[in-house]
C-alpha cells in the first residue's frame, strides 16, 4: 500500500524578478509503506527539493502545468494549510539531515525530547520516549552530553533517534550519511535497516552515495526535475 | 535550565542587554520613590485644608503659609460671618530663615492656642514622647515637634533649644504623620506672638501690639455651609483678606505637581523603555545567530506559535532579571539616600512594594514586548533556508 503518492509534483523558485528555476518539473512517484528508497541524482538534479516537498516542508506550484497532486497515507495534503502541516510533520515524519542538526544548546535526552514535545506528548512522557528512543541507538549513557561534545557518527545517531522517537509513518533523509566516514556510515545504515525490518519504518533518504543507494529497496534517479528511472535492488521487507 | 543555557550561551550580551534594563528600572524606582514622596508630602499638606478656610492678610502671597501680619480682630470679624462655626487664630512662620531650599515641606512653627482647632478632619496628633501642648502652656515659652524637625534639629524632650532667638522647652516629640505635623514646631499662641513681633518692622510693631498679633485665621463651616460659600462669604464680609481652601491649594499646586511628577515618571519610564530596545537588539541578533535552529525546529514540527512563545520568554526572563536587579539597587540606592538625608530634613524618597511589583512587572511585560517583533520574524522564516543558514 503507498504510504506516499505523488503526481505532477512541480517546484519553480524565483530567484529574482526575471530569473527563475524550475527544480522540480512534473514529478510522479509511489513510495509503499515499509519500502527504503534512495533518491539519487547529480546536483541541480531536484532530489533535495523534491525531499522538501514530500516532506510537506515546501509545497509543491502549478507552473502552467497540470494540478499537483499529493497524498500522504490516503491523505491529500496539497491543501493543507502551515498549522496543519507543521503537525504532520511533527507527528508523522522524522527527518535526518546531513549535518545532523541538533539544537546546540540542548542535551541529546532534551534534542530528542523536543520532537516529543513538539508532537504534543506530555513533558514525562516525552522524556521517558526519548530515553527509550536513545537506548534504540545505543546512546542512553550520552543522553546527558550536548552536541558538541560528541562525535559527527554519535550526533547523527542522536538525530536518528529524534527523527523516529513519535513513531512517525515516514523517516526522511536529506543525505544523512554524507558527513560520515564509511565505517559510521556502515552504522547508520544498518540502524536505519534495522528499524525498516523490524519496525516496517518507511524511509525516504536522498544520497549521492552509490553505496548508500546499493543499500536500499530500490533507487529514484532524477535528473533535470523529473524521475529518470526507478530500480529496484529488492524486495521490501515484509 | 534551558533557557539559562540558552542565555548563558552568549554571556556578555545577555548581561549588558539585563543591565540596560537593570538602569531603566533602577531609574524608575528612584524617580517613582520620588514622586510618591512629593505626592504623600502634598497630598498632606492638602489635606490639611480640608473642611476649612484659611484666612490671610490679602498681602500674603505664600500659599498654604500665612505669613503676614494681622491683627486679631480678624478672627473676630471672621468668626461673625453667618456660616462660621469657629474662627481659630495662629501664626504660621518659617522655621529658620537662614536655612537654604529643602526638598519637600517647609519646617514651620505654628502657633495656636492648643485645642482651639479640634475639629473633625484634623490630622490626629499623638505624642511619641512627652506630652501634647494644652490651653494651659500660654504663657510659657514651650514647644512640642514634630518627629522629623525633631531628628533635624536634635530636639529633645526636657531640653532647651533656641528658635528665632527664643529659648523654648521641649515638652514633647510627636508620633510620625508622614505629612505636614513632622515638619512643625507647635507652641502656645502668645510664645509665636513673642517671636513673631521680633520679626516685624518697627513701625507693624508699633502698630499692632504683640498680644493681638496673628498671621492666620483657620475659619470651620457650620453644618450645612459648604468650604467654598464661606470662603465667598468670608471675602465679601471682612475687608483686606483673602482665603484658602483646599480646592485652591489643589489647584494652584496641583497643576506643578503633576508636571514635576510626569517629569520624573516620563525620565524613569524612557530610561526602560531604551532598555527595552537593547532587549529588542539582543533578541534581534539573537534570532539571526539561531536561524539555523529555528529551521531545525520548524523542520522537526515546531509551530509558529511555539516559537514565538519560546523566543518571548526568553526575552521575558531578561526584562524580569533586569528588573528584580534594578528594583534590589533601587531599593538600596533609596535606603541610603533617605537615611542620609534624615538628619538634614531631606528624606526624598518614599518607596512602596507597589513600586516594586510595578517595576517588574512592567520590566518582565516591557522584555516580552521587545522580544515579540524579533521572535515573530523568526517563526515566519521558511524553514528550508533557516537550514541552509551558516
Amino acid at each position: 500500500m503507498a504510504l506516499l503518492e505523488g503526481c505532477n509534483l512541480r517546484k519553480t523558485y524565483r530567484i529574482s524578478r526575471s530569473n527563475t528555476v524550475e527544480a522540480l518539473r512534473g514529478v510522479d512517484l509511489d513510495i509503499d509503506a515499509g519500502e527504503m528508497v534512495a533518491i539519487m541524482g547529480p546536483s541541480g538534479s531536484g532530489k533535495s527539493t523534491l525531499m522538501h516537498v514530500l516532506g510537506l516542508l515546501h509545497a509543491p506550484d502549478r507552473n502552467g502545468g497540470p494540478a499537483p497532486e499529493l497524498a500522504f497515507d490516503g491523505r491529500p495534503v496539497i491543501e493543507l494549510g502551515e498549522r496543519e502541516r507543521t503537525r504532520m510533520r511533527a507527528t508523522q515524519m522524522g527527518f535526518v539531515f546531513q549535518s545532523y542538526n541538533l539544537v546546540p544548546s540542548l542535551t541529546a535526552l532534551e534534542n530528542v525530547m523536543l520532537a516529543g514535545q513538539y508532537a504534543g506528548v506530555p513533558r514525562g512522557r516525552a522524556r521517558t520516549d526519548a530515553v527509550e528512543a536513545l537506548g534504540w541507538v545505543g546512546l542512553e549513557e550520552r543522553r546527558n552530553h550536548r552536541p558538541m561534545e560528541m562525535s559527527g557518527g554519535e550526533q547523527q545517531r542522536v538525530a536518528i533517534a529524534r527523527a523516529l522517537v513519535n513513531r512517525p509513518k515516514l523517516l526522511l533523509g536529506d543525505e544523512p550519511t554524507g558527513n560520515l566516514d564509511s565505517t559510521r556510515t556502515g552504522e547508520v545504515l544498518a540502524m536505519l535497516r534495522r528499524f525498516n525490518r523490524e519496525h516496517g519504518q518507511t524511509v525516504l533518504m536522498v544520497t549521492h552515495d552509490a553505496d548508500v543507494g546499493a543499500s536500499c529497496d530500490r533507487i529514484i534517479h532524477m535528473r533535470d526535475g523529473r524521475c529518470e528511472r526507478s530500480v529496484v535492488n529488492r524486495q521490501p521487507a515484509a | 535550565m534551558r533557557l539559562a543555557r540558552q542565555l548563558a550561551r552568549r554571556k556578555l550580551r545577555t548581561t549588558l542587554t539585563v543591565l540596560g534594563i537593570t538602569v531603566g528600572i533602577w531609574a524608575l524606582v528612584l524617580f517613582g520613590s520620588m514622586a510618591n514622596k512629593i505626592n504623600g508630602l502634598v497630598n498632606g499638606a492638602s489635606l490639611a485644608y480640608e473642611g476649612k478656610v484659611a484666612v490671610t492678610d490679602a498681602s500674603n502671597s505664600t500659599i498654604g503659609l500665612g505669613i503676614s501680619p494681622m491683627r486679631i480682630t480678624v478672627a473676630t470679624e471672621v468668626g461673625a460671618v453667618d456660616g462660621v462655626s469657629a474662627a481659630v487664630p495662629e501664626i504660621q512662620m518659617i522655621y529658620d530663615p537662614n536655612a537654604g531650599n529643602s526638598f519637600g515641606i517647609a519646617d514651620t512653627i505654628q502657633g495656636r492656642v492648643a485645642a482651639t482647632d479640634a475639629r473633625p478632619g484634623e490630622t490626629p496628633l499623638s505624642a511619641a514622647e512627652g506630652r501634647l501642648l494644652s490651653a494651659r502652656d500660654e504663657g510659657s515659652m514651650v514647644a512640642v515637634f514634630g518627629r522629623t524637625l525633631a531628628d533635624k534639629t536634635g530636639a529633645r524632650v526636657g531640653a532647651p533649644i533656641e528658635i528665632r532667638g527664643s529659648s523654648f522647652d521641649v515638652v514633647g516629640i510627636l508620633e510620625p504623620t508622614s505629612t505636614v505635623p513632622d515638619y512643625v514646631a507647635f507652641v502656645p499662641l502668645s510664645a509665636a506672638q513673642h517671636i513673631f513681633a521680633a520679626t516685624l518692622a518697627a513701625p507693624i510693631r508699633a502698630a499692632i501690639p504683640q498680644a493681638e498679633l496673628i498671621s492666620q485665621v483657620m475659619a470651620y463651616p457650620a453644618s450645612g455651609v459648604s468650604v467654598d460659600e464661606l470662603a465667598e462669604r468670608i471675602e465679601a464680609g471682612v475687608t483686606d483678606v483673602t482665603t484658602v481652601t483646599r480646592a485652591d491649594y489643589d489647584k494652584q499646586l496641583g497643576a506643578s505637581v503633576g508636571l514635576i511628577n510626569s517629569i520624573l515618571v516620563g525620565v524613569a519610564v524612557i530610561s526602560v523603555i531604551v532598555g527595552g530596545l537593547s532587549v529588542i537588539n539582543t533578541m534581534a541578533m539573537s534570532v539571526a545567530e539561531r536561524t539555523r535552529e529555528i529551521g531545525i525546529k520548524r523542520a522537526i514540527g515546531g509551530s509558529r506559535g511555539r516559537i514565538v512563545r519560546e523566543l518571548v520568554i526568553e526575552s521575558g526572563v531578561i526584562g524580569l532579571a533586569g528588573g528584580l536587579i534594578g528594583v534590589a539597587l533601587g531599593v538600596g540606592v533609596v535606603q541610603l539616600m533617605n537615611e542620609a538625608g534624615r538628619s538634614t530634613g531631606n528624606v526624598l524618597f518614599s518607596f512602596t512594594p507597589l513600586i516594586a511589583i510595578f517595576a517588574v512587572v512592567f520590566s518582565t511585560v516591557l522584555g516580552m514586548l521587545a522580544g515579540m517583533v524579533p521572535a515573530w520574524g523568526a517563526s515566519r522564516l521558511d524553514p528550508v533556508q533557516a537550514l541552509r543558514h551558516e
